[in-house]
């Protein structure tokens, strides 16, 4: 009987030791939403390496992701990771998930939820997003330098501010080294639709087109650019969100890279730290979070970098300097702080004319996120 | 002018050929009584069967032979419960669909964003593509086209012309009657399931190892719903599927060429089954005898039932 007892006592000790210590090692579970597939090798790819990234830099971090929720069908998962996957905080990674997450914030009051991309928040939502729109007016400087044909074309995902910002700043890129060349834009509505941003790039290619930059989520139209390239119509590309030079590199220039993985870090540890705030996060290149390549070892394919030094271009800051030199001097301004060079600078015209942005004047965080019209070297007109 | 013109053809004829490859399966298959909807699952697993392949031997045909064996061992499953056990068809291709794609994924999953080191390119046939402008559309070409073509033709020829033909017709119409004349109906039923399952899986390694040399999840994107659509559209016959794949490849095409004149892409995506529809009310108002509809499509057959 007393050893029954003894053993007893001891499970017990063992219980209540086992117990003080889970209370003390305060652990965290984050639930990651995202809009496509892991593999796309674009937003949803970028995502969940900066979702590994965390987990990799935090150890009291655990993590549980879902891939290719539709966009009407986050508020299922959302209460799925509240309730039986018991998230503390759950990152919704697309745009349209926007009005479920605020819904699942008055659901969940003692959750927090983080929604990238969008403009609402509420006393447990929170806003976050890195934007890549300097990257693409970069990525447009070169684009205007190699055209020959002064026809740039742009497969873009869904008329919405976001993409559209992205085709402007693209397009003032372009207008700054070769103020002939016009944009020329088709939409494919999908964010991964492989087969479609290659026929969209084909129909570019077909109307002249021989710059090609695009927001989709696979490497498909660099897979196009490359075809051309390798049978002898040069054809040069812009990689997107992820690297993805390797895929043309006959075609690939440069493009844009993302990392989330600083981002996700800091906000988990604001959490962790009870230091968190709804406050939109807005990262750019300053912030580290948005990064110039194709991919991460090469600002500019090195194929293309000659033909980049050779293209002199007038200034009015730096007087005239070699297109490449200035992708360097402007991305070094970017990476400065998003106020020192501004790619959205006055006078902005509409495509239609109209006065957008005057003389002197900078576009707001409220312009940018809004934006919805072309700027004038932009062929065309958003459908509605 | 002349380059656009060559360009939209030769696109036209390279989004239709998956199609029209699906579409002969689905024809066969039809014609024998049997209704397949587990096309886009059965497409799915040809692609990643070809691409994983092709990926390991470095050799297209390969992998094209790999697809075709994958579509036509997992359309087993539509056979057993369609012909064997005598379930309800739309259900079981169904499944076949849900569970194609699901396989897909899975088993593509190590290989995405993995590239092929080749892929089947075009093969310019001597002298016929050095006729101007057609040549250059007709005869410079993926493998895989003009094996479509060839496929379509003589599957034309084996139904409408041959005894084997009559067989698969007559079990499609009759299978009472067939059975009567000595004919094995679930034999029959059978194999026109498995070369229909061997067709698909072609079609999806047109689509992993020719259309592109990436491996990306869901590379199918609704062409087996499309297949289906075309199947009703052709009327059950190989020779008007190619010209209703090329219709709808060309529709495809042209959702982007004519954007910029303001036609919205979602409207021309439409077509295609606003057309089945179309075709389908076209069936119900005249005689369905006339339009070539298997008059046994999608009923079980019990032998020795009365």
């Amino acid at each position: 009987m007393r050893t029954i007892f003894r053993v007893l006592a001891l499970c017990l000790c063992v219980l209540l030791v086992a117990g003080v210590a889970s209370a003390e090692d305060k652990k965290i579970k984050a639930g990651f939403i995202y809009v496509g597939p892991v593999g796309d090798l674009g937003w949803s790819h970028a995502h969940d390496l900066g979702r590994k990234f965390a987990e990799s830099k935090l150890p009291w971090l655990e993590s549980v992701f879902i891939e290719s929720v539709p966009e009407a069908d986050s508020a299922r998962i959302i209460d799925r990771f509240i309730q039986e996957e018991k998230c503390d905080v759950v990152f919704t990674a697309s745009f349209g998930y926007m009005d479920d997450t605020i819904k699942a914030g008055m659901k969940y009051p003692d959750k927090h939820f983080m929604h990238c991309s969008g403009f609402k928040q509420s006393k447990n939502v929170g806003t976050y997003f890195a934007d890549l729109y300097q990257m693409y007016y970069l990525n447009g400087i070169m684009a205007g330098a190699l055209t020959k044909s002064d026809k740039i074309g742009y497969v873009g995902a869904f008329p919405i501010p976001e993409v559209v910002r992205h085709i402007d700043a693209f397009a003032l890129g372009a207008k700054a080294t070769n103020p002939d060349a016009k944009v020329h834009v088709r939409w494919i509505y999908a964010w991964v639709g492989p087969d479609k941003a290659k026929e969209a790039a084909e129909s570019l290619i077909a109307a002249g087109c021989d710059a090609l930059a695009f927001t989709e989520d696979t490497p498909a139209v660099i897979e196009v650019g490359q075809e051309h390239s390798e049978k002898g119509k040069q054809i040069y590309t812009f990689g997107h969100y992820s690297p993805m030079q390797a895929y043309g590199v006959d075609s690939v220039v440069s493009g844009q890279l993302v990392d989330w993985g600083v981002m996700y870090v800091k906000i988990l540890q604001s959490l962790y730290d009870g230091t968190w705030t709804k406050d939109d996060l807005y990262w750019l290149a300053a912030e580290d979070a948005a990064i110039l390549g194709g991919d991460f070892d090469n600002i500019i394919n090195p194929k293309f970098v000659a033909d980049l030094k050779a293209a002199k271009v007038k200034t009015a800051d730096f007087g005239e300097i070699s297109t490449y030199d200035l992708v360097i001097k402007r991305y070094e301004q970017m990476k400065k702080g998003a106020d020192v060079f501004e790619p959205f600078s006055g006078p902005i015209n509409d495509n239609t004319g109209a006065l957008k942005i005057k003389k002197g004047a900078k576009a707001s965080k409220g312009d940018l996120l809004s934006i919805m019209y072309y700027v004038d070297n932009v062929v065309g007109s958003i459908p509605k | 002018m002349e380059d656009l013109i060559v360009s939209v053809a030769q696109r036209t004829l390279i989004a239709g050929t998956p199609l029209l490859i699906g579409t002969i399966g689905e024809v066969i298959c039809e014609r024998s009584g049997i209704l397949n909807l587990g096309v886009e699952g059965v497409m799915s697993i040809g692609a990643v069967a070809a691409f994983v392949v092709t990926f390991y031997t470095q050799n297209l045909w390969l992998g094209l032979m790999a697809a075709v064996l994958a579509g036509m061992l997992i359309s087993i499953i539509h056979a057993v419960a369609s012909v064997s056990l005598q379930s309800n068809q739309v259900v079981s291709g169904l499944a076949l669909t849900m569970l194609g794609l699901g396989i897909s994924s899975l088993a593509g999953k190590p290989y995405v964003g993995k590239s092929l080191t080749e892929k089947m390119n075009t093969v310019a046939i001597p002298f016929l593509s050095d006729i101007p402008i057609l040549g250059k559309i007709l005869f410079v070409q993926s493998p895989f086209f003009y094996m479509a073509i060839v496929l379509a033709l003589a599957a034309w020829f084996i139904l409408e012309h041959t005894e084997l033909g009559i067989k698969i017709r007559s079990t499609g119409e009759n299978p009472k009657a067939t059975e009567a004349q000595g004919i094995n109906v679930s034999l029959i039923r059978y194999g026109c399931i498995l070369v229909g399952g061997g067709f698909s899986g072609m079609a999806g390694a047109n689509l992993s190892i020719s259309y592109s040399k990436l491996w990306i999840e869901g590379m199918t994107a609704g062409r087996g719903w499309i297949v289906i659509a075309l199947t009703i559209f052709a009327l059950w016959n190989p020779m008007r599927a190619m010209i209703g794949a090329f219709l709808f490849g060309g529709i495809f095409v042209m959702q982007y060429l004519l954007q910029p004149l303001g036609i919205s892409p979602s409207l021309l995506a439409m077509l295609p089954y606003m057309a089945t529809l179309l075709v389908l009310v076209m069936i119900g108002i005249k005689d369905s005898k006339k339009l070539n509809a298997p008059a046994m499509l999608g009923e079980p057959y019990k032998r020795g039932e009365r």
